[in-house]
């Protein structure tokens, strides 16, 4: 090998190296720690964009408790008010007030539309859904390739880019398990919630498979609560309007 | 393959920095002590009749000869909520007006209006005109022995419920067994209350016992003697993956009474036990179709020998109508018989599937969907195509074709209309 293919070859690798001292799944848990407390609240807007610009806008109140605890609860718009969706582990459900009983989803469904789906709505820590198997180092950046605990987790692997400086995600690529990239996740817009919780009030997102389509997730009002394991039941779901 | 997705990257272009504001108020979300909302809907109608089956000729052998007819029917449903402490009350109100050959209809009632307590987030309890929905299935309920039976061609529609006095406790626990409720309520019955329950003078206990064991929802249900038999079941629902839903129920009813006929005409009440079960699956396939199938057997239904003697004897009573005028033979058909035959399912074995495709072709909020149950044993059928649009916020509009089909003497083809068209607009506020 040449001189010059190995001053190259050195040259990439201290580009994107393996950055074997790092414990990818210390930074993923230090990554989810950083975006909310294990336990709170939160107001969500969920904005679809259609390709000429058509918006449909929802919003959600969340609580999450500990690893596998979330319910999503529509207030707006009217036709969707009252609806309530639980995730407790690999577990989903959705109360419609109309048809007055939980029923079952599954992770790949979208209860509202556009190219989040429930697994992004009712999404976990993602350490507690992922296996960090690779990091690399690229300028300010981390690479995590990551890989699903289960089968029952929607996205088989993610690729996600982390900001070194804070340990908060900037983009993260969702791929199926046949290598097809579904969707495209991008965190922006870093704001200070109070309660030490600093971190981007954006998510938005676009997939091959909605071509011109794309959807934002705003936050607002995150804050550290704690809930008793009895608001995560499906007797709960249609009081969870009163968690407010 | 990377360099596409790094292209793809660097051709992103942040919407958030195009909306106008990254955040939004909040306040306007928040708990109120009062909450209003609900739905104005206006529904377009047309029956197409077949005036040779059995249902036309039991239902309208006293009108004049029709080929069909136009309905149409406003209707305003509002619920409200009002807290104080410890204690909601909730009302869920529901009027329509209709409009149809016949004249003008109106009908208003309160589908709910009761008040619930919680002590504590382990307990809630209710009193008043409560909606219960027992059971997995989403066509049919067989275990849903506290509430009005689902019109299986609307499944999703609110239903009137009963007065009830009950209590809900919940309790979590770490582990394989994650949660257990318990649901005792009682749905009593008088000569003023709850009066199409059953018999008057009846408390009718019920009860329900909830877990969520191995990532499965079960539930355990029983209703006491009373107004009705006992009765007693189960029901479960599973995910088997991140697109494949299972679920099933069971009920056993101590005794039915159903009206059977004889192929003399004679009307004699038919009292047993009954079993009846439903199994079905959801899957949501990679391209966003989803499909509902159940199978259930209804053994409180007719079997296909008793529809056809009913179908049979309502042809000869009506033929006997047309020569000698005597409508009293049809009388006592439709006094006793179309209550329990002019069911939507009134038969023992039925398939139901829906397949739904949700935003084709990339066109958001826009759901086709075709839904078809067919009768097992006398293979007719009912297909029914919807186009569902949910484009515009808070406006739900939604279409839809039923054909029936069937031989003569079977289930869906001696029902009384063979095609429906029906038009809806929502307007939720």
């Amino acid at each position: 090998m040449s001189s010059l293919r190995l001053a190259l070859l050195a040259l990439l690798l201290g580009f994107i190296a393996p950055a074997w001292a790092i414990d990818g799944n210390a930074l993923l848990r230090q990554l989810d720690r950083n975006l909310e407390p294990e336990s709170y609240a939160t107001y969500r807007k969920l904005i679809n964009i259609e390709p000429d610009g058509k918006k449909k806008e929802y919003v959600l109140y969340t609580v999450k408790k500990g690893r596998d605890k979330i319910v999503a609860l529509f207030l707006d718009p009217p036709s969707e008010k009252g609806r309530a969706t639980l995730r407790l582990g690999d577990n989903m459900w959705l109360y419609i007030p109309n048809v007055g009983k939980p029923i079952r989803i599954t992770s790949l469904q979208s209860v509202i539309g556009g190219v989040f789906n429930n697994a992004d709505i009712l999404a976990l820590d993602y350490s507690v859904e992922y296996n960090a198997e690779k990091v690399e180092e690229a300028g300010s950046q981390y690479i995590l390739s990551l890989k699903a605990r289960t089968a029952a987790v929607a996205y088989d692997r993610l690729k996600m880019w982390v900001d070194k400086a804070t340990t908060l995600p900037v983009t993260i690529e969702a791929y199926a398990a046949s290598g097809l990239l579904i969707k495209t996740l991008h965190y922006s817009d870093i704001k200070d919630f109070g309660g030490g919780i600093k971190r981007p009030s954006v998510l938005e997102t676009d997939s091959p498979l909605y071509k011109g389509y794309k959807s934002v997730m705003l936050y607002s009002g995150i804050r550290a609560r704690s809930f008793p394991d009895e608001v995560f039941t499906l007797n709960y779901l249609p009081r969870a309007g009163e968690l407010r | 393959m990377r360099r596409l997705l790094c292209a793809g990257l660097s051709l992103w272009i942040p919407v958030a920095a195009a909306l106008e504001n990254n955040s939004f108020d909040i306040s306007q979300y928040e708990k109120k002590p009062f909450e209003l909302n609900g739905y104005a809907e206006l529904k377009a109608e047309q029956f197409t009749f077949d005036r040779q089956d059995a249902l036309y000729q039991l239902n309208y052998f006293d009108q004049l000869p029709r080929d069909g007819f136009d309905r149409g029917t406003g209707s305003l449903q509002l619920e409200g909520v009002y807290r104080h402490g410890i204690t909601t009350a909730h009302v869920l109100a529901h009027g329509s007006y209709t409009h149809d050959y016949t004249g003008n209809d109106r009908d208003t009632r309160f589908y709910e209006a009761y008040v619930s307590a919680q002590p504590s987030n382990h307990a809630t309890y209710d009193l008043g005109k409560k909606t219960l929905s027992w059971g997995k299935g989403y066509a049919w309920n067989p275990v849903g022995f506290v509430q009005r039976p689902k019109d299986p061609n609307d499944p999703d529609l609110a239903r009137e419920g009963f007065v009830i006095a009950g209590g809900d406790f919940v309790r979590s626990f770490d582990g394989t067994l994650k949660t257990v409720a318990f649901t005792p309520l009682v749905v009593p019955t008088t000569a003023g209350v709850n009066t199409d329950f059953g018999t008057p003078d009846h408390l009718n206990p019920a009860a329900k016992v909830y877990f969520l064991y191995a990532d499965t929802d079960i539930d355990f249900m029983m209703l006491g003697a009373g107004a009705k038999s006992a009765r007693y079941g189960f029901d479960f629902s599973r995910n088997l993956g991140t697109n494949l839903e299972i679920h099933g129920e069971w009920a056993h009813a101590e005794s039915t009474t159903r009206p059977v006929v004889d192929s003399a005409g004679s009307i004699n009440p038919l009292e047993a036990s009954a079993t009846s079960y439903l199994l079905g699956l959801r899957y949501l396939s990679e391209h966003n179709l989803t499909t509902i199938l159940e199978y259930y057997y209804n053994g409180a239904g007719y079997n296909e020998d008793e529809m056809r003697t009913f179908a049979s004897v309502v042809h000869n009573a009506y033929d006997q109508y047309q020569i000698t005028g005597n409508a009293a033979p049809l009388a006592k058909l439709r006094a006793a018989l179309a209550p329990a035959l002019a069911q939507p399912n009134p038969g023992r074995r039925y398939l139901y599937l829906r397949l739904s495709q949700q935003e084709p072709f990339n066109i958001l909020y826009f759901t086709p969907a075709l839904t078809t149950i067919a009768n097992l044993d006398d293979h007719s059928y009912s297909v029914a195509p919807e186009l569902l649009y949910t484009g515009i916020t808070n406006l739900e509009l939604r279409f839809r074709v039923f054909w029936l089909r069937g031989a003569r003497l079977s289930d869906f083809g001696e029902k009384q209309y063979d095609r429906r068209l029906e038009l809806r607009a929502r307007y939720y506020f």
